[in-house]
């Protein structure tokens, strides 16, 4: 098996994506479309009482109002340790402000609008809902908790502790690309375009919704314009759109508003964590209590537990106690938003961290650099790889760090500029999936892999593109890379850093099973050329491999459950070794002397993903995620008036992301090193981690600059003022 | 979206013309970046659409005599882009090239964006459009519905000028750049043409603040005239937002100085961001007359442009950013084309 750093290559998509040619799930262009609207409730809680429809029909273009009467019951919940029901449809009782209650079918988007605006339904308030985790009638549900040792003996041996609360605030994702479902029904199947990072996801939550069997349903997630967790649970409106398109007999579409998004989608909750650090008296850190956590719907998944788990991986204390549970409110489920858990716990531990070491007057990268982790005490088992100090070390290096002044506020510019120097490091679990692959190699000069995988712009088809030109002498120009599709291939859901490490070893293999194949063929026989000329001059018109790959630890009883539609996740806590990705974020902060505008102009990065298999891809993946933190850090935060519930900053303009001129160099490198044993090409896992432990830089550095320490994000201008 | 028509004269007779026929439903629409928007949000329900764009003649930039000329046709980027105006007065490219994106920009006219209402959550996402789920009380879009702003999160809100039926911020940069440098706007409507100051075109809000613009019935603006003055040379448009590019003001200053060495003979100094309208300052230019520009000297003329602020829940920082943001516009303005 080679494991040999792979070279740079260009993303497969660049070309198609520049010229706008790319083709995303709402771009599919259908004959007979109906265009759908959903009408949203404007009550934060209680009950639909009745629809009129009638001025909505009266619209012209208008063709059916569908609402809670036109729907099949909801699924009901499977009972203990079965999946969680899929989203329900329509259903008269609202759970929170933006649920749907009704959608519009029309001939045109114009038409589809305007009927749903038209509806005025009527309602049965609940008044006493609750909007915020400190309201009244919140109710808090604790988790188990996740220990290593005796966290509370140690913290009595603890000579320096630092204690503090620290707060991640609501934040939604704003992808250019809209959640969206088209759907159509013939000859008996029902296809659904969904940008999904999961279209067995889908295909599992519409099929049990409709009642329909596994042959029934195909779901198609060509690209995805900004996944990062929004697109990687069941979507509210799948199953509703569906429906509406086996009860019209005609294709539907629905893109939904981006205000409704808001309501409906998947989003970051508020989260609270208190972290307690001790230090013996040579300042090593030896006990970690932290408790954490967050805003939760009512009947919410989310889990909190995941907040607890970065922490003891980093720093090789032994003795832990972590504890975790849900608030629960009323709003719409809380789930997946890039480094959902490990983005909120590491800002937190990574200031706590950096506090601990001014209190021991250290210097924060020393600080941590005298403190490794190879074990995981939570498991005691050891680490497969953490090349965490190689990171601090190679990016204070590239950062200059030995030029930095301890003290706060000691670096200035000569216009009175404040200079702030933080760094922090981050973790993130690996995860490794199944996968079932076929490859196929063609006489006519085509090639096509069809795996488990989406591409949501992170790279993936570049990095299988990667591994099977380098392995295999094909036409790279007439290679398909057929995934995100239910009828290639069995799909999962593509999240959690876990999709380039569970698909380039299939195609790895897949690449030498070919080789295999051919040589079997040709026998003795000399043939020249690539392989589609070799298998042109001996008259094969094809030839195709399967593999399948199951992941350290399992078993033909997790092949199954992939194989039927349902997630078989291993990892991070594998049989003999725990295995994470590392990082190090360096980051210099400006702020201004009299505005105490915050700037970051340079941003350096060094990260331990195991073996980079798409460099361009990787170092992109890596970008974003430091750009998402800065974002994170300084301005996103959706904002609710509890008198109303819902969001009220509902849109691209007053939920405040990033823009080009927000930020400065970002310097991205990688250890590189392949994990030994995760997998066969020692991938870890990246599109997380890049993000995790920045925005504690970032707070780092602004405590460097001014002495100030922000325990709450975002730090917008106010703060600083 | 609800059915309207539409119609594209190509004389300002004509618009005017259309727009009394048209009655109440009528607005006119030129790069249509606001109105388009407001429309969507069911905050704007026009029935008859009066484009004023193929009206020739009213796009010029002169930029040479005593009175720099701009046609209210004119793009924002377009002025923007005007070498005399880059090397004289970057007070008003400021204004206009620190507004939204070029994109925008390139749609947007001069005189449209004096136009433009306000940014206010309430105000925008509770009209009850299906693209949002909320339906909040406003008093500017529904006289005598109440404010649901005045308690609600009003990190955003005005600290200058506000009412108890209003809070709202007026949005723009470009008016306040021009009221500062007392520009004239240019109207034609039944009654035939007149000129106001700019500054006049603006209504507090008292308890009517669904009535934002002193235009009559049927009015157009045609142009914008701003005075030449060589405190153009040393002037600046400085604007402190959430974010460094495409994002409304949290506090903004635009600010010239006439200076004879470094003493300050006349000050215009204006705020955005923080008021109900463009907010002329003349404390602050009252505080810097006379005197050689100073951070002290800045500092308290910054302060005094924030007299009489009125902090509401959460917008209280406004005032303290404001302060700051008209004194860092000072220093700026003051250390700009050094003699």
């Amino acid at each position: 098996m080679s494991v040999e750093p792979f070279p740079d290559r260009p993303r497969v998509d660049a070309h198609e994506k520049v010229r706008g040619a790319a083709i995303y799930a709402a771009d599919v262009a259908l004959p007979g479309l109906l265009h759908a609207m959903l009408v949203p409730a404007t009550i934060a809680k209680g009950r639909v009482t009745a629809v009129p429809v009638e001025a909505a029909l009266q619209v012209p273009g208008v063709v059916r109002v569908l609402t809670a009467t036109d729907f099949p019951p909801p699924v009901q919940p499977a009972g203990a340790g079965g999946p969680p029901p899929p989203p329900p449809m329509i259903t008269p009782e609202i759970a929170y402000r933006g649920q749907p209650f009704a959608i519009v079918l029309a001939e045109t988007l114009e038409a589809a609008i305007e009927g749903a605006e038209a509806i005025r339904p009527d309602y049965a308030p609940d008044l006493a809902f609750t909007p915020l985790i400190d309201s009244p009638g919140h109710r808090r549900e604790p988790v188990e908790p996740i220990t290593a040792g005796d966290a509370a003996d140690a913290m009595t041996r603890a000579v320096t502790r630092h204690s503090a609360e620290y707060v991640s605030p609501a934040q939604h994702h704003n992808p250019i690309e809209m959640l969206s479902t088209t759907a159509f029904w013939a000859d008996g199947v029902l296809t659904v375009h969904e940008g999904t990072q999961s279209t067995s996801g889908t295909k599992g939550a519409v099929g049990r919704n409709l009642r329909l069997e596994p042959d029934q349903l195909v779901v198609k997630s060509p690209q995805i314009g900004g996944g990062f967790g929004q697109k990687g649970t069941p979507q509210r409106q799948s199953a509703i759109v569906a429906h509406a398109a086996m009860l019209t007999g005609r294709p539907v579409k629905l893109v939904l508003p981006r205000g409704q998004i808001f309501h409906n989608a998947s989003f970051r909750p508020r989260s609270r964590h208190r972290i307690e650090i001790g230090a013996d008296a040579t300042g090593k850190m030896i006990a970690v209590r932290y408790d954490a956590d967050h805003q939760q719907s009512r009947s919410g998944q989310f889990p909190p537990a995941e907040y607890l788990e970065a922490a003891p991986q980093m720093y090789g204390f032994t003795d832990y106690h972590g504890t975790a549970a849900n608030v629960r409110i009323d709003t719409q489920s809380p789930g997946y938003m890039r480094a959902p858990h490990p983005h909120p716990s590491c800002f937190a531990f990574e200031s706590a961290v950096d506090e601990l070491a001014l209190m021991l007057e250290q210097d924060p990268v020393a600080f941590r650099l005298r403190h490794e982790a190879t074990i995981d005490p939570i498991h005691n088992r050891p680490h497969s790889s953490n090349h965490l100090h190689s990171c601090l070390r190679e990016g204070a290096r590239r950062f200059g760090w030995d030029r930095r002044t301890a003290a706060p506020g000691s670096m200035t510019l000569p216009d009175g500029t404040l200079v702030g120097w933080g760094v922090a490091s981050g973790a993130y679990p690996v995860h490794i999936h199944p996968n079932i692959a076929t490859l196929t190699v063609r006489a006519d000069g085509t090639t096509r892999f069809a795996a488990a995988a989406h591409e949501m712009g992170q790279g993936i088809r570049s990095t299988i593109e990667q591994v099977l030109v380098r392995e295999l002498d094909i036409d790279p120009t007439r290679l398909e890379l057929a995934i995100g599709d239910t009828s290639a291939a069995a799909q999962h859901t593509t999240a959690g850093s876990w999709g380039t490490g569970s698909v380039v070893p299939a195609a790895l293999e897949a690449a030498s099973r070919m080789k295999a194949a051919l040589a079997e063929l040709l026998g003795d026989r000399q043939v020249g050329g690539n392989l589609h000329r070799q298998l042109a001059r001996v008259k094969r018109p094809s030839l195709s491999v399967e593999v399948t790959r199951i992941p350290y630890g399992q078993g033909q009883k997790e092949l199954a459950t992939f194989q039927q539609g349902g997630m078989a996740l291993a990892g991070p806590f594998f049989p003999a070794f725990t295995t994470f990705s590392f990082i190090a974020h360096f980051v210099e902060v400006h702020v201004e002397p009299r505005t105490r505008r915050v700037r970051v102009p340079r941003v350096v990065s060094v990260a331990d993903c195991g073996r980079v298999v798409s460099p361009r891809t990787a170092a992109s993946q890596v970008r974003g995620g430091v750009t998402w933190a800065i974002s994170a850090a300084l301005r996103e935060v959706t904002e609710v008036d509890p008198r109303y519930g819902g969001w009220l900053n509902n849109d691209l303009a007053d939920y405040v992301v990033a823009v080009n001129a927000d930020i400065g160099e970002i310097d991205v490198s990688f250890i590189d090193e392949p994990d030994p044993v995760v997998n066969a090409l020692g991938v870890k896992g990246l599109g997380e981690v890049a993000m995790v432990g920045c925005a504690a830089a970032v707070a780092n550095g602004i405590h460097h600059a001014t002495g100030r320490r922000l325990r709450e994000m975002p730090f917008r201008i106010e703060t600083l003022l | 979206m609800r059915a309207f028509s539409y119609a594209r004269p190509e004389t300002p007779a004509a618009a005017i013309e259309a727009f009394v026929a048209a009655g109440s439903g009528a607005r006119y629409i030129a790069g249509g970046t606001t109105l388009y928007d407001l429309m969507k949000l069911r905050v704007e329900q026009p029935t008859h659409l009066i484009d004023v764009t193929a009206i020739r003649g009213l796009d010029e930039i002169a930029t040479d005599g005593d009175m720099l000329r701009f046609g209210a046709l004119a793009p924002m980027s377009a002025v923007a882009a005007d070498r005399t105006l880059q090397r004289d007065y970057p007070v008003l490219v400021e204004a206009l090239s620190k507004a939204a994106s070029q994109q925008l920009r390139n749609m947007a006219t001069v005189g449209g964006n004096l136009l433009q209402r306000t940014r206010c959550l309430y105000f925008r996402n509770g009209a009850g459009s299906a693209s949002t789920a909320n339906v909040y009380p406003c008093n500017k879009r529904e006289p005598g519905a109440g404010c649901a702003a005045q308690d609600g999160i009003d990190r955003g809100q005005a600290v200058l000028g506000q009412s108890a039926a209003c809070n709202a911020v007026s949005p723009g940069d470009w008016p306040v750049a021009l009221v500062a440098m007392d520009a004239q706007l240019e109207l034609l409507g039944p009654e035939g043409a007149r000129t106001i100051p700019v500054a006049e075109l603006y209504r507090p809000p008292g308890d009517t603040p669904h009535l934002e613009f002193t235009l009559q019935p049927a009015e157009i603006v045609t142009g914008i005239a701003v005075p030449a003055t060589r405190a153009g040379r040393h002037s600046t448009y400085h604007k402190i937002r959430d974010r460094e590019s495409y994002a409304f003001a949290l506090a903004s200053a635009a600010v010239a100085l006439e200076l004879d060495g470094d003493i300050v003979r006349r000050a215009h100094v204006a705020l955005g961001g923080v008021a109900t309208q463009p907010w002329r300052a003349a404390a602050a230019e009252q505080a810097l007359l006379g005197q050689r520009v100073t951070p002290d000297i800045a500092n308290a003329a910054g302060r005094a442009a924030l007299q009489g602020a009125r902090a509401g829940h959460h917008n209280g920082f406004k005032i303290e950013l404001g302060a700051r943001t008209v004194a860092d516009a000072i220093l700026i303005a003051a250390a700009r084309n050094p003699a």
